[in-house]
């Protein structure tokens, strides 16, 4: 049985790096926004219009195969931490855990699809894999969509699309980003000039949580910026090709690192596992950044140990929202680094 | 010069950080800054991305239409409110508003035409709409160029896929209004 306390206990799918070029790319999501025809939009509808749009949009739900056994949880029955948790896990955004009138999120098994309603759009449907994986991503997706959208009359226009309460979104409603570790780039100072012509791309960078997020530990998020005037395979395809020259790049500044700077980047390396498995209290930032140099270490062969499933685990839980849950009452900051660096350490024994 | 992080608009702040020893020096318009979170900038209105798009609706004069104040007939919301709030009411204000919102999408996504996929249950009448819009404008090309043997050709091929549309449009393809 697939339930909230299964799911906190688990990695999520996309953390696990089976997924193609792991080493650099953490994760790709394909995210749909879709809305229905006869209901009003989220911001503009009333508190019943709202519960009316969340009834359909779970019936739905019930009835589409992929997501039978899918968590659905009512955000009016969950606490202020938990929503917090959520976050961390990138199954809702910032936005969506503060209050608002019917709003649900449901999470499929290991958290491969997930999706939002009466967030920003009546359904935000997204497909998170691990690794770089566009096209697949999105054809899953898609399949969910088509299911879904036979229970579902979904707003469409032949001009423009899918509507969108944004018009940033219509058309495809799509956004494939694709979570990607630039460590290599950003020690050797190239990562400026690289995210400068991503963005002439017609590309958009952000950081490890998304709009507004700084980039921490040299994680960043690729995404298109436009939805309207080419298909969702192309979008997802463009995607894939920038963030393949991406991984070529990293690759090049992480070997030039090897090359010319070898004995300084194995002595951040060595020195980030000493602090991550020695430490008795340590900040989210710290671990971030200290977790940074540990995976460029394991990718670059300095050291073999930890598997890089367990560093991008622990990006997610030592976050605060998942040290405040494990711990009854909510920590103040310093109880909370007491507790991250243990948790740090249990997860990294048997490494000293 | 342009701002390093959206590579389209005026970079007016300069922001340098350090990134693990190494000084970065950046040249951000006022969105992206506010995005990064660099304070001091001068505008923090609603948020970023509002910003962003009034930038792009108060970018260009033709998006004004001199006698309008547009009114959604369904949900309400006035064209002024969307301008406020960056946010459409429901799906009905894109047809009440769709003399304003088409050069502010192509704006947004250099198009105004989509050209990605449709629920199944319209995705028949998608495409066939799609095909008489590209035929439409094949016409208005013939008519143009007096080929009229071509355009007359075009005129059955376009009635004919209204008829399958079941389109409720009676009379003439009107060539005059079909330059998109």
């Amino acid at each position: 049985m697939w339930t909230f306390e299964t799911m906190i206990s688990e990695t999520a799918g996309w953390l696990d790096a089976s997924g193609p070029e792991s080493d650099v790319v953490l994760s790709t999501r394909v995210r749909l926004a879709r809305n229905l025809s006869d209901e009003t939009f989220p911001c503009c509808s009333s508190d019943e219009e709202a519960e009316h749009a969340r009834e359909s949009v779970l019936s739905a739900v019930s009835k589409c195969n992929y997501l039978t056994n899918a968590l659905v949880l009512r955000m009016e029955d969950v606490d202020p931490v938990t929503r917090r948790v959520l976050v961390e896990r990138h199954l809702i955004s910032a936005a969506f855990a503060e209050d608002g009138a019917g709003r649900a999120v449901i999470a499929g098994e290991r958290e491969l699809v997930s999706g939002m309603i009466n967030e920003e759009d009546h359904l935000r449907l997204q497909c998170i894999r691990s690794g770089l994986a566009p096209i697949e991503a999105w054809r899953l997706v898609e399949r969910i969509d088509s299911e879904l959208e036979r229970n579902l009359h979904y707003a469409f226009c032949s001009d423009w699309g899918y509507l969108t309460a944004c018009p940033t979104n219509v058309g495809t409603g799509i956004r494939v980003s694709v979570l990607a570790h630039l460590a290599g780039l950003s020690r050797t100072g190239r990562i400026a000039q690289v995210l400068k012509s991503i963005s002439k791309l017609g590309l958009s960078v952000r950081g490890f949580y998304g709009e507004g997020s700084a980039a921490q530990g040299g994680f960043f998020q690729i995404s298109n910026q436009t939805t309207l005037g080419q298909s969702e395979e192309d979008i997802a395809n463009t995607v894939e090709r920038v963030a393949r020259q991406l991984v070529n790049l990293e690759h090049e500044a992480r070997s030039e690192l090897k090359r010319t700077d070898e004995h300084h980047l194995e002595d951040e390396v060595w020195r980030a596992r000493g602090v991550l498995a020695n430490a008795r209290m340590i900040t989210s930032t710290e671990v971030m950044e200290k977790a940074s140099s540990l995976r460029l270490g394991v990718a670059l062969e300095i050291i073999d140990a930890p598997d890089l499933a367990v560093l991008n685990r622990l990006l997610v839980v030592t976050q605060p929202g998942h040290l405040s849950r494990t711990r009854g009452k909510a920590p103040s900051a310093r109880e909370r680094d007491i507790a991250r660096a243990d948790l740090v350490r249990r997860n990294l024994a048997g490494l000293n | 010069m342009k701002c390093e992080r959206c590579g389209s608009r005026t970079a007016t702040v300069r922001y340098a950080e350090v990134v693990d020893g190494l000084l970065t020096t950046w040249h951000l318009c006022e969105e992206c800054a506010s995005e990064r979170g660099v304070t001091g900038s001068l505008t923090s209105l609603a948020g970023p991305l509002v910003n962003i798009l009034m930038g792009l609706l108060e970018g260009g004069g033709e998006v004004e239409s001199p006698d309008a104040a547009p009114t959604c007939p369904r949900c309400g919301l006035t064209y002024e409110g969307f301008r406020q709030a960056g946010r459409l009411g429901c799906a009905t204000c894109y047809e009440a508003f769709a003399s304003q919102l088409r050069p502010l999408l192509r704006r947004i996504h250099g198009s105004a035409e989509h050209a990605g996929g449709a629920p199944s249950a319209v995705e028949g009448d998608h495409f066939r709409r799609r095909e008489i819009s590209r035929l439409k404008g094949e016409l208005t090309r013939a008519v143009r160029a007096e080929n009229y043997e071509r355009a007359a050709q075009l005129r059955d091929a376009i009635r004919s896929g209204e008829c399958e549309l079941g389109s409720t449009e009676t009379g003439d393809v009107d060539v005059r209004d079909n330059d998109k």
